[in-house]
């Protein structure tokens, strides 16, 4: 079915052609394919000529013929050019679902993206064109990169981008920062120590996404929406990080040069699945058993609070990297060995690093014992272990559902940065 | 000049004519055809250096097109032209308040009207008023003669004929049809002050010329060159919106007749 008549009938009364003709002449034209006529009947004396002319520069075929009431009837054959490609959309009304906490309706962008679905490959010179618009001819090709639905666009996308709109919050409002009360000297320098530790890392996971956006095309804008969600969680958790570790006098820690070399690595990637592989499945994903061991030892509810949050944000950005290797490792072959390439070569820029780095070690340890007590300490040294062993076989787990196999998974996991991230 | 190059001569009447013939260039070479441009500051130079074989071919207005042919005797050769050259027409437009329902009622009012040398703006609405029995030395005369020597390739008179009729300094106006409609369409006319009153007979415009002496496979090249550019076409379509057209047509030479009357008329050879 389409939406393209043979044929159109307006009637323009008395408009002159400067004086708003053309809004009604030009949308139903626009209706038309080349070759559709279009009737307009017209009082205007102004508009005989005037549309004429009009429908010379804009190169369609014109006559007009005065019927006994003195009234003109136009007949315009709409011209070749500028022809917008494809069909209209019709029949597009979008589901609205209770929504089960407010009773109010609510328009999802998974149900946008079920009416209007990814095409399998994007054409560049259709722009910055929201994906169903019908598009002139002879506009720019753009330098969009990522133009194949498989490569960049897994189906969860406009899931994951409602799920991620509904859930932001606020890191000044909404972490109990009245529960914050100045700790131990040692505690309160190990929190600060993580703190900088992560906010460094957070910085990374702000940054790399923002080198891919402008690289995907529009038909996938979804992609693009949930990497500015994703953005912004990182803005707020790099706010939040660094608001917790000058809450109470502990202030920043150390920033070593271990974690700025893994860092730097992140960059290096040119293609959007390796670099989303590296930093969401390997490392955010890491930083999901990180943050469940800082709010499980959080000295106070405030940083439980914030590694809650922060947490659950980056489960998205962790589901949103599984989904997007996943789904184009189930439609390319070549692109195991090619991830598997690049932790390789990552794994081979930093083979100097061999552990974690002192400062964040040590504070995990000092932020799990609770003291710098001796007995204490030993404690918290056992669980640090324990968050190394956790981390390991969460990735390997990680790594099996984006669709590794169990012997490829362990070696992966076996290769990542002792950074975490 | 070379005798593969092509030089085309053309009338910087504004700076996008830079763009439009380095565009032009670069679209000819892809196609094979060597050819360079050099820009004159008027068409009474460009028209001469056609003449004396220092340009092979010259981007003219009607009103350069008709000395042309008139020089060489009606043997140059015509190569080209825009869609939009084809049916030209002027119109003649007035305040709604000036109380003028005809031409007849032209007499004692005040006329605007643009270049001295612009074809549609001037030249050729004048002659058909006359041609249609309007004494035009019963109406007062508010000329607009800017940018001689551009033949009203500006649109700069014309936008003061309709700069005056908006602010009442002339209760009517002559301009072409596309400014009229284009002023229109781009919602910068005020249709309940201003309405047209008369639309003169069609007439054609620009051409490319070039001397009979060109030699048939530049002739050929240069054809070829012009109608392979495409609206579609991302890279065309940006110099032909600026160049005013959608689509090079074939030369034809029925609607000059009416501009070497006038011309014949005014001694304004
Ligand atoms: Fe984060
Ligand atoms: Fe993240």
């Amino acid at each position: 079915m389409t939406d393209t008549p043979a044929a159109i009938a307006v009637d323009t009364g008395d408009l002159p052609l400067g004086g708003g003709l053309l809004a009604i002449v030009r949308p139903a034209l626009d209706r038309l394919a080349h070759g559709g006529v279009l009737a307009v009947l017209s009082s205007s004396r102004a508009a005989r000529d005037d549309l004429s002319t009009w429908c010379r520069i804009e190169r369609h075929e014109h006559s007009c013929l005065t019927d006994e009431n003195g009234r003109d009837r136009h007949l315009i054959t709409r011209g070749a050019l500028g022809v917008p490609r494809g069909v209209r959309e019709h029949d597009v009304t979008l589901p609205q679902r209770v929504d089960p906490l407010t009773g109010r309706p609510r328009i999802t962008s998974a149900d946008v993206l079920a009416a209007a679905p990814f095409p399998a490959r994007a054409d560049r010179s259709t722009g910055l064109a929201p994906r169903g618009a019908r598009v002139e001819p002879g506009g720019p090709e753009y330098p969009f990169a990522l133009v194949e639905r498989d490569r960049v666009a897994p189906p969860e996308v406009a899931q994951l981008f409602d799920q991620a709109t509904s859930s932001q919050w606020d890191a000044s409002r909404d972490i109990p920062w009245g529960d914050v009360r100045p700790l131990h000297p040692a505690l309160e320098a190990a929190i600060g120590q993580v703190m900088t530790f992560l906010a460094e890392n957070e910085l990374s996971a702000l940054y790399v996404p923002s080198r891919f956006i402008a690289r995907i095309h529009p038909a996938y804008a979804e992609v693009a929406m949930f990497l500015a969600t994703q953005m912004a969680d990182e803005a707020r958790h790099i706010d939040v990080f660094l608001k917790r570790a000058r809450a109470a006098g502990g202030g920043l820690g150390v920033s070593s040069a271990t974690s700025s070399r893994s860092l730097l690595s992140l960059f290096d990637p040119e293609d959007f699945t390796e670099a989303s592989f590296l930093l969401s499945v390997l490392g955010e994903g890491t930083f999901l058993d990180l943050l469940r061991y800082v709010e499980e030892h959080a000295p106070d509810a405030a940083t439980a609070e914030i590694a809650r949050r922060t947490r659950v944000d980056e489960a998205r950005h962790v589901h949103f990297g599984v989904a997007h290797v996943r789904h184009a490792l189930s439609t390319d072959e070549a692109l195991h060995r090619r991830l598997e390439d690049a932790v390789r070569r990552r794994a081979a820029t930093l083979h100097d690093l061999a552990s974690v780095p002192a400062p964040i070690h040590d504070a995990l340890t000092v932020l799990a014992a609770g003291s710098d007590e001796p007995r204490a300490i030993a404690r918290g040294h056992e669980r640090y272990r324990a968050l190394l062993d956790d981390m390991h076989e969460g990735r390997i787990k990680r790594l099996i559902t984006a669709g590794f196999s169990p012997e490829q998974a362990q070696a992966l996991s076996d290769l990542h940065t002792p950074n975490f991230m | 000049m070379s005798t593969e190059e092509i030089l085309v001569g053309a009338v910087a009447y504004d700076a996008k004519v830079v763009p439009i013939w380095d565009g032009i260039r670069a679209h000819f070479r892809e196609e094979g055809v060597a050819m360079d441009f050099a820009l004159f500051s008027n068409y009474e130079r460009q028209v001469d250096e056609l003449l004396a074989g220092h340009i092979d071919v010259a981007w003219n207005t009607p009103l350069a097109h008709v000395r042309v042919q008139k020089r060489t005797e009606g043997r140059s050769r015509s190569l080209g032209m825009r869609d939009s050259d084809r049916d030209f027409h002027a119109k003649v437009i007035v305040r709604k308040d000036a109380g003028i329902s005809s031409l007849e009622g032209l007499a004692g009012k005040t006329l605007a009207v643009g270049s001295r040398d612009s074809t549609q703006a001037r030249i050729l609405p004048l002659h058909f008023l006359k041609e249609a029995g309007i004494d035009v030395t019963q109406v007062k005369q508010l000329a607009f003669d800017t940018d001689l020597g551009k033949h009203g390739d500006t649109g700069t008179s014309e936008l003061d004929v309709l700069t005056a009729l908006k602010d009442g300094r002339a209760q009517a106006g002559v301009v072409g049809d596309l400014i009229w409609v284009l002023e229109q369409a781009a919602g910068r006319i005020d249709t309940s002050v201003l309405e047209p009153l008369w639309t003169t007979p069609g007439f054609d415009h620009c051409m490319f010329d070039a001397l009979p002496t060109l030699a048939e496979p530049k002739v050929q090249a240069f054809q070829r060159g012009l109608f392979a550019m495409k609206w579609e076409n991302p890279k065309h379509r940006r110099i032909l919106e600026l160049e005013g057209l959608k689509e090079w047509l074939p030369a034809r030479e029925a609607g000059y007749a009416s501009l070497r009357a006038a011309l014949d008329a005014i001694d304004y050879w």
